[in-house]
């Protein structure tokens, strides 16, 4: 038995430590936010935090976040001042096209901003780099970017 | 600063002084036992294993690199302030403490680039031995130290347990860790 404090909440499963986390948010705790894309860490669909971190949840397995004491949080359960105003520049800039990649990208947006509240266009292309849109909509991703900096200066 | 000494304590004195003399002369014995051509000798096998892929892949100047084939880290990640990364895209954010079977990331503890200081791509034998004994660019390490590194941590481990659709480095680890002591041993001697 696993416990993965997910979203403010633990929760306890019976599943491998090797299981990928993403198929415990998925299909265990129906956290359908999360896309499954490449399965091996390199297209960013599948991101969340671990402790405001972004990390691939295709990638990194149940056991190494484990234990309660590391913070998950998903699309679903993304929240405070600098998620706001990603989500709202995003909105604004109706930067989603098909929506498939746009959870990851706006879990990787939270993290960049976080630890970068004035990114560069090279931080920014550095920085979402794991993350792909099939639809390219990456012109918008990074105005978005800029414009959540701006409104949260 | 014997005055300083407790009587108990210095009648132990004498065994404690014969002891690390004792010690000493053993230590410059099995120097003197290795020649600097055994160093130099042994150093050869060091470095073929410090140049494979599953470690000079990560001693990089700003970007990994990955596979046998030693291509550029897809997708790309720069070292960043701290060797983990920068923004959304860290060593984390794909990495375990261990090999994932499933998504194929290889993993071990505290995965990370190697300080900028330890870039060996591009070094010559001589340039790399210059730089592995050199304690400004070491690490700190003094040479028995850099046994030790080497002989157990688990990043370096990883190397013989590289997992799935890599190969790990092909000579033993002991093996590795023999040599090493013989390179220390005569002197840690580095190719003209
Ligand atoms: S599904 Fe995880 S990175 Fe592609
Ligand atoms: S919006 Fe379609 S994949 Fe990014």
């Amino acid at each position: 038995m696993v416990t993965l404090n997910v979203n403010g909440k633990n929760e306890e499963m019976d599943v491998s430590p090797e299981m990928p986390l993403l198929w415990a948010l998925r299909d265990r705790l129906n956290l359908t936010g999360t896309k499954y894309g490449c399965g091996r860490a390199m297209c960013g669909a599948c991101t969340v935090h671990v402790d405001g971190e972004a990390i691939r949840s295709c990638s990194i397995m149940v056991g190494t976040v484990a234990g309660g004491k590391k913070k998950i949080t998903t699309i679903e359960g993304a929240s405070g001042k600098v998620a706001a105003a990603v989500i709202n520049a995003w909105q604004k800039l109706d930067v989603v096209q098909c929506g498939y990649c746009q959870s990851g990208q706006i879990m990787s947006a939270i993290t960049l901003l976080s630890k970068n509240s004035k990114p560069t266009d090279t931080d920014i292309d550095l920085g979402m780099e794991g993350n792909i849109c099939r639809c390219g909509t990456y012109v918008r991703i990074r105005q978005a970017i800029h414009q959540a900096a701006k409104s949260l200066a | 600063m014997a005055s300083m000494i407790q009587p108990k304590a210095r009648r132990y004195l004498p065994g404690l002084l014969l002891t690390a003399v004792l010690l000493m002369v053993s230590a410059t014995a099995a120097q003197a036992q290795t020649s600097t051509a055994d160093s130099l000798a042994a150093w050869q096998k060091v470095s073929s294993v410090l140049t494979h892929p599953r470690c000079l892949n990560c001693h990089q100047p700003n970007v990994p690199k990955q596979g046998d084939n030693r291509q550029i880290h897809v997708p790309l990640v720069v070292r960043g302030p701290a060797g983990h990364g920068v923004g959304a895209m860290t060593c984390g954010s794909c990495h375990n403490a261990s090999n994932n079977p499933t998504s194929r990331t290889p993993g071990a503890p505290h995965w990370h680039l190697a300080p900028a200081s330890m870039n060996w791509e591009g070094l010559s034998d001589r340039e790399l031995c210059l730089m592995l004994k050199d304690p400004k660019r070491n690490g700190k390490r003094t040479p028995e130290a850099l046994v030790t590194h080497m002989a157990n941590d688990g990043l370096v481990l990883w190397g013989w347990e590289a997992g799935a659709g890599r190969e790990s480095v092909p000579m033993p680890h002991k093996e590795f860790v023999d040599h090493l002591k013989v390179w220390v041993a005569g002197g840690t001697a580095c190719p003209k």
